[in-house]
């Protein structure tokens, strides 16, 4: 085994254990003085943990008794749940396509369009999704509307995002011969890139309804329609049995959405 | 077939597509890092010949060809393809010059996700208005020219294949027929066969010199191999860091003048060998 080390001359193997170690270090010391008030750190309460563990064990339990003569009444929320995941990933899947074709740059060598649809949806995706619902309950009132927006906006942000910088990433040979054939870039986008850059899409368009499912189950806590609602008022009600029950089902749920859209990313891509 | 170069174009059918001259007025081409891709070319080529462009890798034979088609512009000098002045050209006008002018490549560019008569319908880009691509609506008659390109190359049988399982000469047999499909009056190739394996080589070759001889068709094909540029081409212009060193017939080139060409003496690979 050593023969070979011995008989070539290898060149010493560069460390760089000083810059490390100060790297490190620094992380460390940064990290420790977010923990500290007296600089304007956080304060962390640990002992609150020791002090009220009693209070949160009896609600725990509570929690792993749920009520299963509860879930009759989840069924209706957790569909509006579900509903509105489905339709907003739809929609924004929709609309995700030309957004991502102009703020990519092989798609859109023209860059002054592609600056400000980037722009605009980096901005669309600076606001977080709970600021959206509160909002968005504001303007159009309480129910699965808002909700459905709000997810609307925030997977336009990721999908747009994601798959934009996926195609800037990757080669894209066929258009120089689109170019060479005396296409426009809308014909080779259409013709060539969409097929290619179809599976970027598909994996993106799944993700966005995985997390969904997940986001609007809160949504309902500011009003935004679906199964958070129902949590909240259960919760509001310190009925932690029915709390139990509803997210058991949100934690099946998410599960099969996620089966589901495994199964399919493995056909589709 | 050597119709006059203004010839014709709507309506014509896929043989009747009129070959085009070619000529370079003392071309420079100087890329924005400062390289000196071609230094004062001037070429003149019939309509219907058939010429190799002969060089190194880094000589400017692939910035020569694509200064053709205006895929590179020219800082210096003036191009022209049959009635188009190429230097200057932008937008539309550009397109369409695109249009009357057919390229293969190298690695064959072919969309790999999509099937080879999507790829082949690429072709028509230049006669299609840019709504219709996009709903996808096609004309008989475009459909007409792509099977057609497609059958010439025997390659109609992989008409709704995925270009991507293809083999590389089936690829680069596609990519002749988007080209054709365009109903090209030129033809140009950037070495066409340098990513395929010898026999296929030759095929692909033949392919071109088919091209050239049935339809009457103007042919520049990059190359580096010296066998390949004697046996498939009746004229050889040769390059050296971006300037032309020979001009003249490929059969009658000595080794003499691929060692000037190459500036260093002939080596085995520069020879492709014959089909096996």
């Amino acid at each position: 085994m050593t023969e070979p080390a011995e008989r070539l001359r290898i060149p010493p193997k560069p460390t760089h254990r000083l810059r490390t170690a100060l790297v490190v270090a620094a992380f460390a010391a940064f990290t420790i003085a977010t923990c500290l008030p007296a600089i304007g750190g956080v304060e962390l309460d640990f002992a609150a943990i020791a002090k009220n563990w009693q209070n949160g064990a009896e609600k725990v339990g509570q929690l792993l008794q749920p009520d299963l003569s509860f879930l009759p009444r989840t069924i209706g929320p957790m569909l509006e749940t579900i509903q509105m995941a489905v339709l907003g990933a739809a929609v924004a899947a929709v609309v995700s396509v030309p957004l991502t074709l102009w703020a990519a740059r092989p798609t859109n060598p023209e860059g002054v369009t592609r600056r400000i649809v980037r722009f605009l949806v980096n901005i669309v995706r600076a606001v977080p999704d709970l600021v959206y619902a509160t909002i968005l309950v504001a303007v159009v009132g309480v129910g699965a509307l808002p909700g459905l927006l709000t997810l609307f906006l925030f997977d336009v942000g990721i999908v747009v995002k994601l798959v934009s910088e996926a195609i800037d990433s990757t080669d894209h040979p066929y258009m120089e011969a689109g170019r060479a054939a005396g296409g426009t870039q809308t014909q080779i986008n259409r013709l060539t890139a969409l097929p290619q850059t179809w599976p970027l899409f598909a994996n993106q368009w799944l993700y966005a309804l995985e997390l969904n499912v997940r986001i609007s189950a809160i949504l309902g806590i500011v009003g935004a329609g679906g199964i958070g609602r129902l949590l909240d008022e259960r919760r509001s009600f310190y009925a932690y049995d029915d709390v139990g029950v509803v997210i058991l089902e949100i934690l099946v749920v998410v599960i099969a959405i996620e089966a589901f859209s495994n199964f399919l990313r493995r056909r589709l891509v | 077939m050597r119709a006059d170069a203004r010839g014709t174009e709507a309506g014509a059918t896929p043989s009747a597509s009129a070959s085009w001259s070619i000529r370079l007025d003392d071309v420079s081409v100087t890329y924005r890092n400062g390289t000196r891709a071609l230094r004062g070319v001037s070429v003149d080529i019939a309509a219907g010949e058939m010429v190799s462009v002969v060089g190194l890798s880094g000589s400017g034979k692939s910035t020569l060809v694509r200064t053709i088609n205006g895929l590179v512009p020219v800082t210096d000098g003036a191009v022209s393809v049959g009635p188009y002045a190429v230097t200057g050209l932008r937008g539309r006008r550009l397109r369409e010059l695109r249009g009357h002018v057919g390229m293969i490549f190298q690695g064959f560019n072919l969309a790999d996700r999509t099937d080879v008569y999507r790829n082949v319908l690429v072709g028509r880009f230049a006669h299609t208005p840019a709504y219709r691509t996009l709903v996808g609506w096609t004309t008989p008659r475009d459909r007409e020219l792509a099977l057609t390109a497609l059958d010439s190359v025997g390659m109609l049988d992989k008409l709704w294949t995925r270009a991507s399982a293809l083999s590389g000469g089936q690829k680069q047999r596609v990519a002749i027929a988007r080209a054709l499909t365009q109903e090209p009056s030129v033809m140009l190739a950037d070495e066409p066969v340098a990513s395929l394996d010898p026999p296929t080589a030759h095929a692909v070759m033949g392919e071109l010199r088919r091209i050239n001889a049935d339809r009457g068709l103007t042919v520049l094909v990059n190359i580096h191999l010296m066998d390949l540029a004697r046996q498939y081409t009746t004229r050889m212009i040769g390059l050296r860091a971006g300037e032309v060193v020979y001009d003249g017939s490929a059969a009658d080139a000595t080794d003499a003048d691929f060692e000037e060409i190459y500036g260093r003496p002939i080596q085995a690979r520069d020879h492709l060998g014959s089909a096996s």
